[in-house]
């Protein structure tokens, strides 16, 4: 859950008074662009995309206009611009007009979780405006600091004064800063990213700290998000129709994790545990629908829910409907195989019945009494199965569903549809 | 500001030794002890930990206590309340929700100075709670285990503490040995436990660390410890993407790292582990470099390629740990700590292929599962037949569905346009066990119908020539005979087959044409049971049916066995006893494979003879000898199909092959419209009356009535309207042949000059304000309209595959002129379907032609014909939906509730 751009960060740092380029959407009309042009001098023109979108700094991404023919001639090109980062591709849905900010220096200020530390640490430096991983380390501080108390004036006083920072940019920034861990703290983020803050000089000769551009993303453990009122559509790029489905169902009693990994795969995998997740991923591969950890005991219903939405998405498409966890702790296996097999049984039911193959690999908990359960209905189902206990090689029943799974490419795809729709030629 | 612990530490860290992790001397408070999860995993890790847990805390339910096998665990409303009643422990397991977790870790340290350890089992702990956590413990000198993990147990001590490593049977995961186990993932700490016991390592002690973006006890502190634990020989590590808990780590004992998620890289946001989803420099091959810099090795291990120092391996897949710690132990001279237990190959538990041939090399064989496994297993497949879960079947069925867009129906997954290729007593028996008996099975359910359909001087007989001369519709005539079909005239056949199921259900039979071995089986045959099989006297209809089935192709190890104790004893099979090895022969297949349960197996046999009742009582008695049926020696008859027989039966004369499978199309088009139609709705009315909870007190005989009587001349003799039209149409013509397209007639004029009447009489009755003026019957469709030409898939099915059998119909060839004609003069706005209906009129109207023409039938005839044809057809259908509803129902779960009825009075 991330949010990037002034549209939108403008709106969370008026939470707490932290001055921003003044921001026009995209919806705004040539005469306020007009106007923000004559107010500012110029005008950045920004596209909008909703969720991460990774670094963007140098990818031309950014329009300057200085009147207002360059300024529309920039919010054409950007309007629905791409932008690649790594293999992640996302399209831009608008553009955000900003007024210029002139400023002498750039400051780059993030707040943000440390696994070194283990505790919440301030990055800052006042050469900013840059990706931050293309400064030498001197010219960076990272200040850990105690979340009891939080962000106060004197980590940034300190931090600037070991960079050596200019003198007069020290005091706005220490008068300021600190309100950003109110917004970080108190509305559930786990990243806070301004770069640049630009250092705007007032009539009084004084700089004012004014940021010019916003990343943050959000904990999505943490409820606390829910209070700045922020539209859902700003998340729903981040999240498919079907993992919104699922995140639905998110309590903390049973996980329900699930990750589209391709959208024509013929593997669908319902994982028991993050272990299993991390490693039937990696072995599926590409193979997989989708990547997903249902471990923690879910009871029947939940487990009956998820099994459902699963299904309604992916069963068409798969060739092996797989279950796959190691030796269950806590799961219930009976509750859980109970779950999926009536599930599968009502898609059947209301579907009719589709070519799959079950693979399963578990143990845990009521095991024989879950694996029989889930024979029974697959007998009644006409669907083949083969099921392993967890003294095979949790990795070596991955291999063996995708071999079953290129078997069922070649010809069993065929032969079960065949055999399933009771064709007289099947019946033979 | 931290306490201070252990002096190498720039934070706090009290544990000292891997030792110290969880020993017999800890004592334990649970937060939220009476949740759904603590209460089933908190008594286990008391009983294996030799009772460490002091009491647990459950807001407003002091008093109570959690039961386990050492005595019951007080609960307190609070961690003050519990210290105040003078209970001590110095390591709290917290079970709270997410949103609690903060808050019970405040409270326990707040009451509690002599606390040095938590274990938080909860999940989707927020991050904000998380570091807080952290900075309460770190000031007051706590360590923290978790949040998301499974605990810490100490195989040694044989102590667990907090979750529910080892599951319910710690013993068996949890050996003592000597390698340490940390784990971002709590079931793979368990896992790789297991894992470890192939190669003959034990454990000393387990940590699952839990794996959100916190891990408050982490590697570093791991390593610490593990070099001040003499018993701890060397170390596994499980490790995942996210974070640098493992970046600058000093490792000085032999270990195996195992890093898995380079694939997460490709992941936008955390799935599975919280913590598992890595930035720039933290992702899975970053972390594999650093564990080959520590081990100063440059590859991963495989089997293939063993790469290994001294001081350790990578691998990235968890089934390697075992080989690759023997390796690197063994290079530093440490031999594993028990022999070898079992081992990771693939073993298969349970396999059913359902009949589809699946490449040798991936068809692995069943094997037998390791204890306790193997006996649950053994003690599962004794258990015969399906079990169904039971529900309310109101407008539901588990054995037919319409689909709403094509209109056909779907009986057990088969569409009922594909059931036309199968004769009448295929589809019969099909509607039962859910399988299509192959050409010896459906010899002998021709034997099982028609040994039966002869019921000369039976009562049921009787009754249905009452009802008949009292001028009823042939529904309720066959009604008449059907109620005389109580569970009383079966009880043989019932008896039969129970007790041949009791001999064989547990034989796991695959092949019943097979040689099978019964002598075994033939002396556990108990002498009651004899009884019930055979008999002193001579069975006619019995050694009519032996005479048949000597006929036979194929094989029954059932029919063979009742054989033989009949030799053997020297008396006589009863008709019974072969009814009933008929149809555990027929049912046995789909009983084994689950697919129908024990009590529908029993009750094949009453199925059966109301199937030959509802034939045979269509026909008067006048009709029904001692030696013959509708003229034909019984004996013949019993070489004839049931499809002949019922043809027979309606039309008095054996049918020609094309008419025979005309015959068999018609009656598999009828066989269900899904479970609202009113007859099914009949049928399971019945059943739901009874209380199918108890299948037993279901009678089958009443549910056939019930559907009979759901039939009527509006449901189901309707389909004399469309019958009565073409009377109308052809009467006059001198139509000689229906069945040869040289019939003479110009087809196109008769339609147009029809369409052209037909114009005008709709003009004038609108005209005089009738709205209720004659509508052509099987004519256009609800479904299938709006289109320039429009087509019912259906009939278009049946069409198609009456001409690839260069069968012809006159009627059909009409209708199709006549929806163009009613286009073309403009009666309808485009080219109407011919609707499945007409499909069903014309081809008995075909069949019966000829006896119409000369004559011997008359219109009142073919009308009852109609109606007992559709009856034929529809108790397929409705067999099936009776048999669900007693597999599946609850009792009198076809009520409306009050609240859903009106009154309109």
């Amino acid at each position: 859950m991330q949010l990037t751009g002034l549209l939108w960060g403008s709106k969370l740092l008026k939470y707490v008074d932290f001055p921003c380029a003044e921001v026009l959407g995209p919806e705004a009309s040539v005469d306020e662009i007009k106007a923000l042009i004559a107010k500012h001098g110029e005008v950045f023109i920004k596209p909008i995309f909703k969720g991460g979108v990774g670094k963007k700094g140098k990818s031309g991404l950014i329009g300057r206009a200085k009147n207002i023919e360059t300024a529309l001639k920039e919010k054409e090109r950007l309007y629905f611009v791409e932008h690649t980062d790594g293999i992640h591709r996302v399209k831009a849905d608008g553009v955000t007009f900003e007024g210029g900010v002139p400023a002498k220096y750039e400051v780059y200020f993030s707040i943000t979780e440390s696994t070194v530390y283990r505790t919440s640490t301030m990055t800052i430096t006042h050469h900013g405006g840059v990706d931050i991983e293309e400064l030498p380390k001197d010219l960076i501080k990272v200040v850990p600091f105690d979340p009891l108390t939080g962000l106060k004036s004197y980590h940034i006083a300190n931090a600037l004064e070991d960079l050596k920072a200019p003198a007069e940019i020290i005091s706005p920034l220490v008068q300021n800063l600190p309100k950003l861990w109110d917004l970080y703290n108190n509305y559930g983020m786990i990243t806070l990213e301004l770069n640049p803050i630009r250092m705007m000089p007032l009539p009084n000769g004084r700089l004012l700290p004014v940021a010019c551009d916003f990343k943050c993303a959000f904990d999505i453990d943490d409820p606390s998000w829910k209070r700045l009122g922020l539209p859902p559509h700003l998340f729903a790029s981040d999240y498919s129709e079907f993992e919104q489905e699922i995140n639905k169902l998110r309590t903390y009693q049973g996980q329900s994790d699930v990750f589209v990994i391709n959208e024509k795969g013929t593997i669908t995998a319902f994982t028991f545990g993050g272990g299993a997740n991390a490693l039937v991923t990696e072995l599926l591969g590409d193979l997989a629908t989708i990547s997903s950890d249902f471990g923690g005991n879910p009871p029947y219903d939940k487990m009956h829910q998820i099994a459902k939405i699963v299904l309604k998405y992916w069963l068409d498409q798969t060739n092996v409907l797989f279950i796959i966890g190691g030796k269950a702790n806590n799961t219930d296996i009976f509750e859980t195989f109970r779950a999926i097999a009536d599930a599968l049984r009502e898609y059947f039911n209301t579907h009719g019945p589709r070519p799959i193959f079950v693979v399963i690999g578990r143990g845990g908990p009521n095991l024989i009494r879950g694996m029989a359960y889930m024979r029974d209905t697959l007998d009644a189902l006409g669907v083949p199965y083969k099921m392993f206990g967890h003294d095979s090689a949790m990795s070596e029943v991955v291999n063996y569903a995708k071999k079953i799974n290129d078997w069922m490419e070649r010809e069993g795809r065929e032969l079960i549809k065949a055999k399933l729709l009771g064709t007289p030629e099947a019946a033979l | 500001m931290h306490k201070q612990g252990v002096p190498d530490f720039p934070y706090y860290v009290g544990i000292k030794s891997l030792a110290e992790v969880a020993t017999r001397e800890d004592r334990v408070c649970v937060l939220n002890i009476l949740g759904t999860e603590s209460s089933t995993v908190t008594p286990i890790s008391h009983e294996f930990s030799g009772g460490n847990v002091v009491f647990g805390t459950s807001p407003g339910r002091s008093g109570k206590v959690l039961e386990t096998k050492l005595g019951p665990i007080p609960v307190y409303n609070s961690v003050r309340e519990g210290i105040e009643a003078g209970h001590k422990f110095n390591t709290a397991v917290i079970y709270l929700p997410p949103a609690a977790v903060k808050d019970g870790v405040a409270e326990v340290v707040r009451w509690n100075p002599d606390l040095k350890k938590i274990v938080i089992i909860t999940e989707k702990v927020s991050v904000k709670d998380s570091r807080t956590i952290r900075a309460i413990c770190q000031t007051n000198g706590v360590d923290v285990f978790g949040a998301n993990c499974l605990g810490v147990a100490d195989s040694w001590n044989r102590v667990r503490i907090g979750g529910a490593l080892g599951g319910s049977r710690p013993q068996e995961s949890l050996v003592k040995g000597s390698i340490a186990i940390y784990s971002n993932s709590g079931n793979f700490t368990t896992t790789i436990a297991v894992y470890l016991l192939t190669k003959g390592w034990g454990t000393t002690t387990c940590i699952s660390s839990g794996k959100d973006v916190y891990i408050h006890f982490g590697p570093r502190e791991f390593f610490y410890a593990l070099d001040n634990d003499d018993r701890s020989k060397g170390a596994v590590l499980y490790i995942e993407p996210g974070g640098y808990y493992e970046y600058g780590l000093k490792i000085n004992k032999p270990t195996v790292a195992c890093v898995v998620g380079r694939w997460k890289a490709k992941l936008t946001k955390a799935c599975g582990h919280a913590g598992s989803l890595a930035g720039s420099g933290d992702d899975a091959a970053a972390k594999e470099r650093w564990f080959m810099e520590y081990f100063e090795v440059d590859g991963i291990y495989t089997p293939e390629n063993p790469i290994y120092s001294k001081k350790g391996a990578v691998v990235t897949n968890i089934a390697h740990i075992p080989e690759a710690l023997t390796k690197v132990m063994e290079a530093n001279g440490i031999e594993p700590d028990f022999e070898p237990r079992g081992d990771l190959s693939l073993k298969c538990w349970f396999s059913n292929t359902q009949g589809i041939p699946l490449p040798e090399e991936l068809d692995l064989p069943v094997v037998e599962a390791i204890p306790p496994y193997n006996e649950q297993i053994a003690i599962v497949n004794r258990q015969v037949g399906a079990q169904f879960p039971r529900q309310s079947m109101k407008n539901a069925s588990g054995a037919s569905m319409m689909d709403p867009k094509t209109q056909v129906t779907k009986l057990h997954n088969v569409s009922i346009l594909d059931a036309t290729k199968y004769p009448f007593e295929s589809n019969l028996v099909f509607s039962l066990v859910k399988e299509h008996p192959d050409e010896y099975k459906r010899g002998l359910a021709n034997i099982a119908f028609n040994a039966f359909v002869n019921m000369h001087g039976d009562p049921a007989l009787l009754a249905a020539d009452a009802a008949r001369e009292a001028e009823n519709s042939p529904n309720t005539v066959i009604t008449s005979a059907v109620s005389i079909l109580g569970k009383g005239r079966v009880k043989g056949a019932i008896e039969a087959i129970s007790t041949l199921l009791e001999l064989f259900q547990y034989k796991k039979i695959q092949d019943i044409a097979g040689p099978f071995d019964y002598d075994e089986i033939l002396r556990e045959v108990k002498e009651e049971d004899k009884e019930k099989l055979l008999t002193s006297e001579r069975d006619e209809i019995a050694e009519r049916m032996l005479k048949a089935m000597d006929r036979l192709e194929g094989d029954s190890v059932f029919i063979r066995l009742c054989r033989d104790i009949a030799e053997r004893e020297d008396k006589y099979l009863k008709a019974d006893t072969l009814l009933a090895a008929i149809w555990l022969t027929l049912g046995w297949w789909s009983l084994m494979h689950k697919k129908i349960s024990k009590a529908t197996l029993i009750s094949l046999p009453w199925y059966s003879r109301l199937f030959s009742t509802v034939v045979g009582a269509s026909v008067p008695s006048s009709k029904h000898t001692p030696t013959s049926f509708c003229g034909i020696d019984l004996d013949e008859l019993m070489t004839w199909s049931f499809t002949e027989t019922a043809f027979f039966a309606l039309i008095g004369r054996k049918p020609t092959p094309e008419e025979l499978f005309e015959f068999q199309v018609l009656l598999a088009l009828i066989i269900s419209n899904g479970p609202g139609t009113i007859s099914a709705q009949g049928a399971k009315g019945a059943v739901s009356a009874d209380g199918p909870e108890n299948p037993a007190r279901v009678q089958i005989n009443k549910a056939f009535a019930g559907f009979l009587t759901h039939t009527g001349y509006a449901h189901g003799g309707n389909g004399y309207e469309a019958i009565e039209f073409l009377l109308e149409i052809f009467k006059d013509k001198g139509l000689k042949d229906p069945g040869s397209p040289d019939h003479g007639l110009d087809l196109k004029k008769i339609a147009t000059d029809y369409a052209t009447w037909y114009l005008d009489y709709k003009k004038k009755q609108k005209e005089i304000g009738n709205i209720e003026y004659k509508k052509i019957p099987c004519v256009g469709h609800p479904v299938f309209k709006g289109k320039d030409v429009n087509v019912d898939p259906r009939e278009e099915f049946v069409s198609k595959l009456l001409k690839e059998r260069g069968s012809y119909n006159i009627f059909l060839d009409f209708y199709h002129n006549l929806v163009r004609a009613l286009f073309e003069t403009g009666v309808t706005r485009n080219v109407f379907c011919v609707n499945v209906d007409a499909v069903i009129a014309v081809i008995l109207l075909k069949a019966v032609w000829n006896l119409y023409r000369d004559g011997k039938l008359t219109e009142k005839d073919i009308e009852s014909a109609a109606f007992t044809t559709f009856l034929f057809g529809r108790m397929i259908g409705c067999a099936a939906e009776i048999d669900d509803h007693t597999n599946r129902g609850r009792d009198m779960d076809m009520r409306t509730p009050a609240s859903e009825c009106t009154f309109v009075g």
